[in-house]
């Protein structure tokens, strides 16, 4: 029964914005993101401060 | 019973110089931390990464030639293995050191997946307020911390997730039960990463996958961690009474960022250790698992097909179904976590394959993909562009100034478990029904008579008496909260030891 829980696939996510939550996180689970729409343009802002080169240069050890 | 811990170690970098010495950052990041001067009190004694779970002890581990050459070379400074590691037992049980030059933060042991998040976000928090302490002593915000586990030039660290199960569960029943999970585990739990790397090796960019660390898996079992990394480790180090119970130790998760990904990634397994308890799970096995891990996370549109040794070939999605299936037929009406987890992993794994901006702000791989390509519509670029690398990188930067997802979180866009409240109390002390909570007590109450200490047991300076407080075997929440409240309320260690034991003795 491997594929019962499995709902035909659809291609990739089409508008790659949060949409509004199901009822799933009310009571004692998560709690939803806030409605609305978000400010991409803040975020956006904030990617476009990420110098360039930051991973280029970035070196560590290797660790566990 | 089922207790768990995260162990996250930290990457690190200076803006202001060419080239940091990790050892010195890395140590001086966790000192950071102290308002006084730093004491050795951590105990090694129950620390053997030799010690194999198959059975046997292996005589060398991959990364010791390479350890010893660091040895050698990091020998002229001035101050030893112990300064270097910076060992610290904090007040809510946690442990804070410096590990193979990345700032670790192990959190005490939990019992409940909210304790275990609150306490996985308070790691950032200390972290993150020890950079900006060694910032000040700098004299500018040059110091960064990411919460990842690449470079993106081959060079990879750990986060890892301890799961304590009966010793009666062998060791080959784990393999069987786990090794498929794990495999496919990634599509819930994985970080994201752009680009491709091996051990060592550098970068190829162009490509994004589901997992951090899947590219640095190269066997299926084994005992090393920093070479020839296994999907299941089979280090047999159960810090607890080794003839009771033995300590998952895995090495393959990803450090995750958004708490739903983490309690996720912690939930399932824990539902999936009871099913193999339970002898519940139908056998199913990989072909190669290896190979498996690495394609399915070079497909972010799920469609690489597995195949296993029966003849059967799925997806990574219907292996993790099949496993939430189990679970759902077994352990339904369990408990209330159970259930929530049970419903959660369902719908997950549904919006997987229907609709999976739905996870955006619950799953790292797809918060991450999200942003990065709504980055390279607007500003126009491809795959190859290295500046992408860079954006995965400062996902993870635990400033919340700086970092692409705390930035997400303060616009309310990430799926919270946890209450800011709850995270203050974990920096504050450990779970009350845990024996990490009582370790934090011990160290809130008594830390200067305090000589060593570890996981399992706590060493009080003086007298003749035994002044050890052991506890390789307190798991049980009642006795837990019994000996807590003794400690509490004791003046001394000593009374408090003496009141223990002898409870312990009219009990007997």
């Amino acid at each position: 029964m491997i594929q019962s829980l499995m709902p035909e696939r659809r291609e990739g996510p089409g508008d790659p914005m949060p949409k509004s939550p199901g009822p799933l996180e009310e009571g004692g689970g998560p709690r939803r993101p806030e409605t609305g729409s978000p400010d991409k343009d803040s975020l956006l802002k904030r990617m476009r401060r990420v110098d360039p080169k930051q991973a280029e240069r970035y070196r560590q050890r290797t660790g566990e | 019973m089922r207790l768990f811990g995260i162990e996250t170690e930290y990457g690190i970098t200076r803006d202001d110089i060419p080239e940091m010495d990790p050892v010195v950052e890395s140590m001086e990041l966790v000192r950071a931390h102290l308002a006084s001067s730093f004491e050795r009190r951590w105990d090694y004694a129950g620390e053997d990464p030799h010690e194999d779970a198959r059975g046997f002890r292996v005589s060398g581990l991959q990364q010791d030639r390479e350890e010893d050459e660091f040895a050698r070379r990091d020998a002229h400074r001035p101050f030893s293995f112990h300064d270097m590691k910076s060992d610290l037992v904090l007040p809510n049980g946690a442990r804070f050191y410096n590990d193979h030059t990345h700032p670790e933060y192990s959190t005490p042991e939990c019992r409940t997946l909210r304790d275990l998040v609150a306490h996985d976000r308070a790691g950032e928090r200390i972290v993150h307020r020890a950079a900006q302490r060694r910032n000040r002593l700098l004299g500018g915000a040059y110091l960064r911390l990411y919460k990842n586990n690449t470079d993106f030039h081959g060079h990879s660290y750990g986060c890892h997730d301890n799961y304590l199960v009966p010793r009666s569960i062998s060791f080959p029943a784990l393999t069987v039960g786990l090794l498929p999970f794990l495999v496919s585990r990634q599509v819930i739990a994985g970080a994201g990463k752009v680009g491709i790397e091996a051990q060592e090796s550098g970068w190829v960019p162009g490509a994004y996958q589901l997992s951090q660390r899947a590219d640095f898996m190269e066997t299926e079992l084994g005992v090393d961690t920093m070479h020839n990394r296994p999907i299941l480790n089979t280090r047999d180090e159960p810090h607890a009474d080794r003839r009771k119970y033995r300590r998952l130790h895995l090495i393959i998760g990803d450090a995750n960022m958004c708490e739903y990904a983490t309690a996720l990634k912690i939930g399932t397994t824990r539902l999936v250790l009871d099913l193999i308890e339970r002898g519940a799970l139908p056998p199913l096995e990989v072909e190669q698992p290896v190979v498996a891990i690495k394609q399915v996370s070079r497909d972010s549109e799920m469609k690489t097909v597995i195949r296993l040794k029966d003849g059967r070939r799925v997806s990574a999605l219907e292996l993790q179904a099949h496993y939430c299936e189990v679970a759902h037929r077994e352990l339904a009406g369990s408990d209330e976590e159970s259930d929530w987890l049970l419903s959660e992993w369902a719908e997950t794994l549904h919006a997987l394959s229907d609709d999976r901006s739905r996870l955006v702000g619950k799953l790292d791989w797809v918060t991450k993909l999200w942003l990065i390509e709504t980055f390279m519509r607007e500003e126009r670029i491809g795959w190859d562009d290295p500046w992408l690398a860079s954006l995965d990188l400062e996902y993870h930067n635990v400033n919340p100034e700086q970092g692409l997802y705390l930035g997400l979180e303060a616009e309310g866009k990430a799926w919270r478990l946890t209450t800011e409240d709850e995270i203050e109390e974990a920096l504050r002390s450990g779970p009350q029904d845990t024996r990490g909570g009582l370790r934090g007590l011990c160290v809130q109450r008594f830390s200067e008579q305090i000589q060593s200490i570890q996981w399992e047991r706590i060493q009080f300076r003086g007298g003749l008496r035994s002044q050890h407080l052991n506890m390789g075997d307190l798991f049980d929440t009642q006795e837990i909260r019994r000996c807590a409240d003794i400690f509490q309320q004791a003046r001394s260690p000593a009374d408090a030891l003496a009141a223990w034991d002898h409870g312990k003795e009219i009990e007997t």
